[in-house]
């Protein structure tokens, strides 16, 4: 494991070795892939309820066999238009880690992401993913964890951790008040 | 049981016992009446003892050392050797620490660090000078005391009585032979010849004190007392039957040797769980016989009709009269006391509680919370079914469910009256750190409430008892100025008000300086101007973070921290604080809170295609919005209910919910503390018990919404926090109207 750090030191690209399946999924035209280890299922989009004084890209929340599960807007999380549903809309529910504060330790939730469609799982080695560009991706780069190479295409390799951000997306919602939303 | 499981049980006890070691402690000052005084202290002593006691079963050796010495001074105390003074139970209180120290150190399987192996020194050395001191006139009156009260009993039994002389493994019998005896045709001689074939006679001592002058003795009169040193395998009875021609008319004690002691206790301990007398507990252990056992109950007899004539003094209890009589030694009568003790009171704790894993009882509370959800879900299929009979079948259902409920809920609430006792160490202690008196007074201790809530109301309410005691409750000279009492008050009060459980702390101190508070938030610009401000929103002030208007200090307040601090703990409990002040007359700080955090009885609404729940305690009524209200959403917000002002909010506006209101529009009224609001929303859909589920961290920091639940359909509905909501809309109110104001 160290040996790998190092041979990617000066870049933010640290893969672990196993986590080389990737499901992508197309979002406003565009293909993105996320890491197939955090993914717990995909759902039919559907039955949402809405949350009032929340960001546009809080989309709601659902019932996922008795939990309820928020879900995001990846395309509004991007400083986009947000999607229109279609036949094809799914929500991908993902788990994601939970830095806890002084009292409890690191906890998960489930997190759910709306896309426009789910497309397949793919393998990407760690040799054909590459750093993520310094701008041209339309997206805030920390978000992007690298660049696979797929039948000479490349696709954008979400990082989970900073795109669902627990407290990033809590600290958003503050502040937005009764009718101010 | 194992092993483990019993040094479980001991943590659990020793933490109780210490618990009302602690809470005798406090009280103890408070007791006029002598015989409450003694039962505490016979309370704490028997808490010292029994961990004690236990800690040795289980070896450890750390804790049986400490106990031992708190033991032997608490012994003293018992025996009125030594008086019990506030430094004394000050030092007690400390010990009583030390020893929760040790016994959680045990549980947790730390180590005694250096500064606790210290204190735990220091606290030996201060408890061995009471031990060390002389305190003999006491003593000496003990020793006489019971000659008068008992005109059967001469020195020579006194002195074995009094537990002291007997030191070797012998049966110590004391005889007084009766004047008669030899004119009986008895004689002494052959009885110690028959006691000689049940064992050893050892040593006999023979005193003469009786006899007279030689011109006035009378040679058929015996005079003679004996003291015996008797070595025998023999049981009392059989003792006392060498004895049996001459017990007429003869003063005869017979004590077990010491090593019995040990053998009477441990039977006393192993006899069968029964309700039985003190008297019949000694009998049948051996240590007292049928005859002494009917002598003493026939002189307490006697004792109480003599008594009822004099009116004078209540009725000795027998153990006491044992012992003083010599029958038996005081150590096996305190084994026999404890005993029934323990048995009245494990007769006691199997109708109060059995101990239940907590985690066992959320699961339950889980699943009955699905259940719940899944009886909603049946009600909805049976009304679309249209049968009667499922419907009937289905309300049925609903109803159990509804009650399988409440009961589970019950389980989880605990009475509030520990965590309020509690505080009696801490107001003595911060008291006596700050030379204050301050008396503690707690009532509605019965208040019930969530365990949840109980477990995490206990920082904020330590915080806000110290507040009243340092800054609240002023020094001795100004309330002696001030015309009040030298004694301040602290009062702890619980009740329950309209679904949530209040909890106020009050104290008659010197109030809230509203001057002063406004003069601290401009200068440290929390505030802009000072007009207009009601004096709620003055001291909401002091919750703002660094706020402090002491001008010293202390090690125990004055820093500002801390109040913000417990705004933010009772507001993640869904709870508000509130404070009522007036200056130089007292404080008082309300907290509520709500019952339970796992389920609430809600009343459903419809907004558009969204379902809300509104808590129902907060739900006085609904009626429609009034006709001149329809589609004003721009007018006035506020319409006259039976002639008062009611002031409303549109959900659809407030939640921007997209579609036109319909035709009819329902208006709930709800109400929290003192604020009435009414909520606008398209339809009622009526009464709905509901499991809370939260929304997680991602809106940890929403205002208005409480949390969701799950709908019979499977649909998700929100539910709203009322006092939020409407406090988010009155800021909005006001931050519009100042703008306006700007404008003109």
């Amino acid at each position: 494991m160290s040996s790998l750090v190092k041979a990617e030191q000066g870049t933010s690209v640290a893969v672990p070795q196993d986590e080389s399946q990737y499901l992508t999924f197309i979002l406003g035209g565009e293909m993105f892939a996320i890491g197939i280890l955090n993914i717990k299922e995909i759902i039919e989009y559907g039955h949402l309820t809405e949350v009032p004084m929340m960001p546009a890209f809080i989309r709601g929340v659902i019932n996922l066999r008795g939990r309820v599960v928020p879900v995001i807007d990846l395309r509004s999380r991007f400083g986009k238009p947000s999607t229109e549903v279609t036949k094809r809309t799914c929500i991908v529910i993902i788990e994601v880690q939970v830095a806890g504060g002084a009292e409890d330790e690191g906890t998960t939730q489930d997190i759910g992401v709306v896309v426009d469609s789910v497309s397949e799982v793919l393998e990407i080695a760690t040799q054909d993913i590459e750093p993520p560009p310094a701008f041209g991706a339309h997206i805030r780069t920390d978000f992007i964890q690298g660049m696979g190479k797929v039948n000479g295409q490349f696709v954008i390799i979400l990082s989970v951790e900073n795109v669902l951000s627990v407290e990033e997306m809590a600290a958003l919602g503050q502040g937005m008040d009764v009718a101010t939303a | 049981m194992g092993m483990e499981e019993a040094l479980q049980t001991f943590f659990v006890e020793s933490h109780e016992l210490l618990q009302e070691m602690e809470d005798r402690l406090l009280a103890i000052q408070g007791l006029v009446v002598d015989e409450d005084r003694i039962e505490a202290i016979n309370a704490i002593f028997r808490a010292a003892h029994t961990i004690k006691g236990s800690a040795g079963l289980f070896g450890l050796d750390g804790i049986v050392e400490f106990t031992h010495v708190l033991e032997s001074v608490l012994d003293k105390v018992r025996s009125s050797q030594l008086v019990m003074d506030a430094d004394m139970i000050s030092l007690f209180l400390k010990c009583k620490d030390h020893v929760s120290l040790l016994v959680g150190l045990e549980e947790s399987g730390g180590v005694l660090q250096g500064s606790d192996q210290a204190t735990g020194q220091a606290l030996v050395a201060q408890l061995s000078a009471y031990l060390q001191a002389p305190q003999t006139n006491t003593v000496h009156e003990e020793k006489t005391h019971p000659a008068i009260t008992y005109p059967h009993l001469d020195p020579l039994a006194l002195e074995s009585a009094g537990g002291g002389v007997v030191d070797n493994d012998n049966w110590h019998i004391s005889i007084e032979f009766g004047p008669d005896v030899l004119r009986n045709g008895m004689d002494p001689l052959s009885i110690f010849r028959y006691l000689g074939t049940m064992g050893t006679i050892v040593q006999v001592g023979t005193f003469f004190d009786r006899l007279p002058g030689l011109s006035e003795m009378d040679p058929e009169t015996c005079y003679m007392s004996y003291l015996i040193n008797f070595s025998s395998e023999a049981d009392k009875t059989t003792i006392e039957s060498a004895f049996e021609f001459v017990q007429e008319d003869c003063k005869i004690n017979i004590l077990p040797p010491h090593s019995r002691i040990a053998d009477f206790v441990s039977v006393i301990k192993g006899l069968p769980q029964h309700d039985l007398r003190i008297g019949e507990m000694l009998v049948q252990c051996g240590t007292l016989t049928e005859r002494e056992l009917a002598a003493v109950l026939a002189y307490q007899a006697a004792q109480e009709s003599g008594q009822n004539s004099t009116e004078a003094g209540t009725k000795q209890p027998l153990g006491e009269m044992v012992v003083q009589a010599g029958f038996v030694q005081p150590a096996v009568v305190e084994a026999a006391l404890q005993k029934q003790s323990q048995q009245k009171k494990t007769k006691a704790r199997q109708q109060q509680s059995i101990r239940v894993d907590a985690e066992k009882l959320d699961m339950l509370i889980n699943l009955i919370g699905e259940l719940v959800i899944a009886g909603a879900g049946v009600n909805i299929v049976a009304q679309r079914s249209g049968r009667a009979d499922m419907l009937e079948a289905a309300s049925t259902l609903s109803r159990l469910v509804e009650e399988v409920r409440d009961g589970a809920l019950n389980l989880r609430m605990v009475q509030i009256g520990e965590t309020f006792n509690r505080f009696q160490r801490v107001v003595h202690d911060v008291a006596k750190d700050l030379g204050k008196e301050i008396e503690l007074l707690i009532s509605g201790g019965d208040t019930e409430l969530d365990k949840t809530v109980v477990e995490k109301i206990g920082d904020p309410l330590t915080h806000l008892v110290r507040n009243s005691i340092d800054h609240g409750i002023e020094t001795a000279d100004i309330r002696a100025a001030r015309g009040k009492p030298a004694q301040g008050k602290v009062h702890l009060n619980a009740y329950h008000d309209s679904g949530s459980i209040v909890i106020e702390v009050q104290d008659d101190g010197g109030g809230l300086n509203r001057d002063k508070i406004l003069a601290k938030a401009l200068e440290k610009g929390l505030v802009e101007s000072v007009h207009e401000m009601s004096d709620s929103d003055v001291f909401q002030l002091i919750f703002e973070a660094g706020f402090s208007t002491a001008d010293t200090v202390s090690n125990i307040s004055g820093r500002g921290v801390g109040m913000d601090v417990v705004r933010r703990n009772i507001e993640a409990l869904r709870g508000n604080i509130e404070i009522q002040s007036k200056y130089t007359v007292g404080t008082t700080i309300r907290i509520r809170l709500p019952l339970t955090l796992a389920i609430i009885d809600g009343f459903l609404v419809r907004v558009g295609q969204s379902h809300y729940v509104i808590p129902l305690d907060m739900v006085i009524e609904c009626v429609d919005l009034p006709e001149e209200n329809l589609n004003s959403s721009k007018g006035s917000n506020y319409f006259s209910l039976r002639g008062e002002v009611l002031p409303y909010m549109r959900l659809r506006d407030t939640f921007e919910i997209d579609g036109e209101s319909g035709r009819r529009e329902s208006v709930v009224i709800v109400k929290y503390g003192n604020t009435r609001a009414g909520l606008v929303v398209d339809t009622l859909l009526g009464e709905f018990q509901t499991v809370i589920k939260p929304l997680g961290k991602l809106f940890e920091r929403i205002k208005g919404i409480g949390g969701s639940t799950i709908l019979g359909t499977g649909e998700v509905a929100l539910i709203l926090d009322i006092p939020n909501l409407v406090q988010q809309v009155v800021r909005k109110d006001h931050h519009e109207s100042s703008r306006l104001q700007v404008r003109h």
